[in-house]
């Protein structure tokens, strides 16, 4: 096998574990959410350490293949890819930490009505589901997998556009419970940009594996 | 180790160096202007000269070189331009055992095909056999100089739009000039000094001569002849004309180095 | 003008019964620089070599096919025409080494025995030594054999007895593999000048050099013309696996 080859096929591998680990993250700040659970809010929060190193790494060793190797074509695309990919997975890890921190620093619980009539919980798993696939369709090289992320981030956008009524609506009910529902409001906002996260991921790993480019281009959607 | 490369060495030196002297000294005393411009005289007259033998070895040499420079050369690069052909290996077999025939059979050969039809000794037939004893000589000189010439040159001339007759005239043979005239000076050194071959072809002439068609004196002929006379004074004329020889010869050699140096192309 | 300046169509050159180029078309623009790649024994070279006619000069090498100069048939002309039209560079830089400086970028014309006025030779060997950025470092040594200059000065004095020849197309066989990364660097900013004047093909093991240099580049495997294509669509992403798996160095 050839050197660049075995080096690409490494930091595949390294963005995959980043990817599950952030993934774990995600499950992580679902699971504290719906338990109202401090202490595996703390572990998502020292765990981010991680996320951040695997950033750097991922970033200085495809600096040493520009540098060193010359990709071209396929190759590059890739680099170039992961490069974008590296940072997507970074930004979601924040959410995830972003989530725990909330639930470190609020001292009332958040209500299982709050919860269920928000959405935020459904959102979870939708993000996780498609960041899951995003990973899977990296590894496998599955455009096709790929390409189905856009409709399903759909499900993202809809809860976050009706976001402000459901709290208008959700304070004017439970007065008591202002300040956890703008809490969910922001968590809402955050799950938003997992979707978009994991969207551009798809268009890296669609351009990287077919040379094409669908950012900004909403034609080429399907 | 050492002492015995240095002392083998030496063992091959001094001969030469004996050689030297002992001709020089032997020699020295007969050369005066006599020597050069006179004719051998009867025995007992003083004042003989080996002029007949120094005039006959310019013209016989003279005439070998014109006949084998240009056979050779033109026959060296036959063989360098065309190494694969079944002619150039044949024609280079040839050569190898041309280069090894002892001189006196190309005398005896010459005196069959050339001296007997001719109904005569000449200094044309003496001319043709040391020809032929040259020929091997500058032939692989000509194509070892031409071969180490690297192709990237032949290539160059022809990317240039050069017929392949002026790549040789004008690319080739003037990259290969010092190889191919230290061939030849070399080869004229060689033939300088044969005896053999002249025996049975330009024979020996008491007198001047200047017709080719007419047997003809050469150094070598006068020292075989007159060395083993038991005339004194021929035996002197031999010393001479040894030394003269040899002279020639080692200025040939000389020669010959220096003008390698001077049209030596730095590849 | 037409704008292609070299057109081959089906051509096939053989080295006795060895058929080293296979059924190669290309189309090659006049004033662009095309680079010729791929892997040794891929026929590229002896490709190059058919377009002046130089591969005929081997033994037992023929070929067939059409190859077109300004829609004249090669073939059809005499093969020092299609020489004085198309000049080569070679691999190894080889000025005549009997020859001075000045002797050698007038080698074409002297060593063909064309005459020219003293004017003339002046004026030729100033202006190939300018074009090849050699002018400023030995016009004041022009005299001196040929050969006491550095590699890469050989080279561009080679690329300069070629120029003075004013081909239209100048062939360039792997040019700067024998040099230093300097020598190379000032070569490939030549092409950039020449190719104002000159068609340029240059055939090369380096494939960094063919992108950084070509407008459009071929790439040939196993005798066979796999793709020819724009340089920066071969290089993010080219059409056929094989010129994928070259490019990124999957074999060599």
């Amino acid at each position: 096998m050839a050197q660049i080859e075995v080096e690409i096929q490494h930091l595949k591998e390294e963005v995959v574990n980043m990817g599950y680990l952030v993934k774990a993250q995600l499950q992580k700040s679902k699971t504290a959410l719906t338990n109202f659970d401090k202490n595996l809010a703390r572990e998502i929060v020292i765990k981010e350490k991680r996320v951040n190193g695997y950033e750097l790494k991922i970033d200085r060793d495809c600096e040493n293949i520009l540098a060193l190797r010359t990709p071209v074509a396929v190759d590059l695309r890739f680099i170039l890819a992961v490069l974008k990919i590296n940072n997507n997975l970074e930004r979601i890890g924040d959410i995830a930490e972003g989530i725990a921190k909330y639930i470190i620093h609020t001292e009332t619980k958040f209500t299982p009505q709050l919860l269920q009539r928000s959405k935020v919980l459904q959102m979870l798993e939708v993000g996780i589901t498609i960041l899951e696939d995003g990973l899977a369709s990296f590894e496998h090289e599955n455009t096709i997998l790929a390409r189905s992320i856009f409709l399903r981030d759909e499900f993202l956008d809809e809860v976050n556009f009706q976001a402000i009524g459901f709290t208008k609506a959700y304070m004017a009910e439970n007065p008591s419970e202002i300040d956890e529902t703008l809490y969910i409001l922001s968590i809402i906002r955050k799950l938003e940009r997992v979707g978009d996260q994991v969207k551009n991921i798809a268009e890296e790993i669609i351009f990287y594996i077919e040379a094409k480019v669908l950012k900004h281009n909403k034609d080429l959607l399907p | 180790m050492r002492w015995l490369t240095i002392l083998l060495t030496l063992l091959c030196i001094l001969p030469l160096i004996f050689i030297l002297i002992y001709i020089i000294k032997a020699g020295i005393s007969a050369i005066d202007w006599n020597f050069i411009t006179n004719i051998p005289k009867p025995v007992g007259e003083t004042g003989g000269g080996v002029a007949n033998a120094l005039l006959g070895t310019v013209i016989i040499i003279a005439v070998a070189t014109i006949i084998a420079v240009p056979i050779g050369i033109l026959t060296g690069i036959y063989l360098s331009e065309n190494k694969k052909g079944k002619i150039a290996a044949w024609a280079g077999i040839c050569v190898d055992i041309l280069q090894g025939v002892p001189s006196i059979v190309i005398g005896i050969v010459a005196y069959f095909w050339i001296v007997r039809p001719m109904g005569g000794f000449s200094a044309l037939s003496g001319s043709i056999s040391l020809a032929i004893m040259m020929l091997p000589i500058i032939i692989r000189s000509t194509e070892e100089t031409l071969k180490l010439l690297p192709d990237s040159l032949k290539e160059a001339a022809y990317a240039l739009g050069m017929p392949t007759h002026k790549v040789i005239m004008k690319v080739i043979i003037p990259c290969g000039f010092s190889g191919i005239i230290s061939g030849v000076m070399l080869s004229v050194a060689r033939v300088a000094g044969e005896t053999a071959p002249l025996l049975f072809t330009a024979f020996g002439n008491p007198f001047i001569e200047t017709n080719l068609l007419k047997p003809m004196q050469s150094l070598p002929l006068l020292i075989f002849n007159y060395a083993t006379s038991s005339y004194k004074d021929w035996q002197n004329l031999a010393w001479g004309a040894s030394l003269v020889l040899l002279v020639f010869v080692l200025a040939l050699n000389l020669l010959t180095k220096l003008m390698t140096r001077k049209w030596k192309v730095q590849l | 003008m037409e704008s292609t300046i070299i057109k081959a169509v089906n051509y096939n050159a053989y080295f006795g019964d060895n058929q080293v180029v296979k059924e190669v078309s290309m189309d090659i623009a006049r004033n662009s620089v095309v680079a010729v790649m791929g892997p040794s024994g891929c026929g590229k070279t002896t490709f190059l070599r058919g377009i002046n006619r130089m591969h005929e000069l081997v033994p037992s090498a023929h070929a067939n096919g059409k190859i077109w100069l300004n829609n004249e048939d090669i073939m059809e002309m005499h093969p020092i025409v299609v020489r004085l039209k198309i000049g080569m560079v070679f691999q190894r830089p080889n000025p005549f080494p009997n020859l001075s400086i000045h002797d050698n970028v007038l080698a074409g014309y002297k060593l063909n025995g064309i005459k020219l006025s003293k004017s003339e030779r002046e004026r030729i060997v100033e202006e190939s030594l300018v074009k090849v950025a050699l002018w400023k470092e030995v016009k004041d040594s022009l005299m001196k054999k040929g050969t006491f200059l550095s590699g890469g000065q050989q080279q561009r004095l080679c690329i300069a007895r070629a120029v003075a020849m004013q081909p239209e197309v100048l062939l360039f066989d792997e040019p700067t593999s024998a040099l230093d990364p300097i020598s190379t660097a000032m070569v490939e900013e030549l092409f950039k000048e020449l190719k104002k004047n000159y068609t340029l093909i240059i055939v090369t093991h380096n494939m960094q050099q063919a992108a950084r240099v070509s407008d459009k580049t071929a790439f040939f495997y196993m005798g066979e013309l796999v793709e020819y294509d724009d340089t920066k669509l071969m290089f993010t992403n080219p059409t056929d696996q094989r010129t994928q798996n070259y490019i990124t160095g999957r074999f060599s």
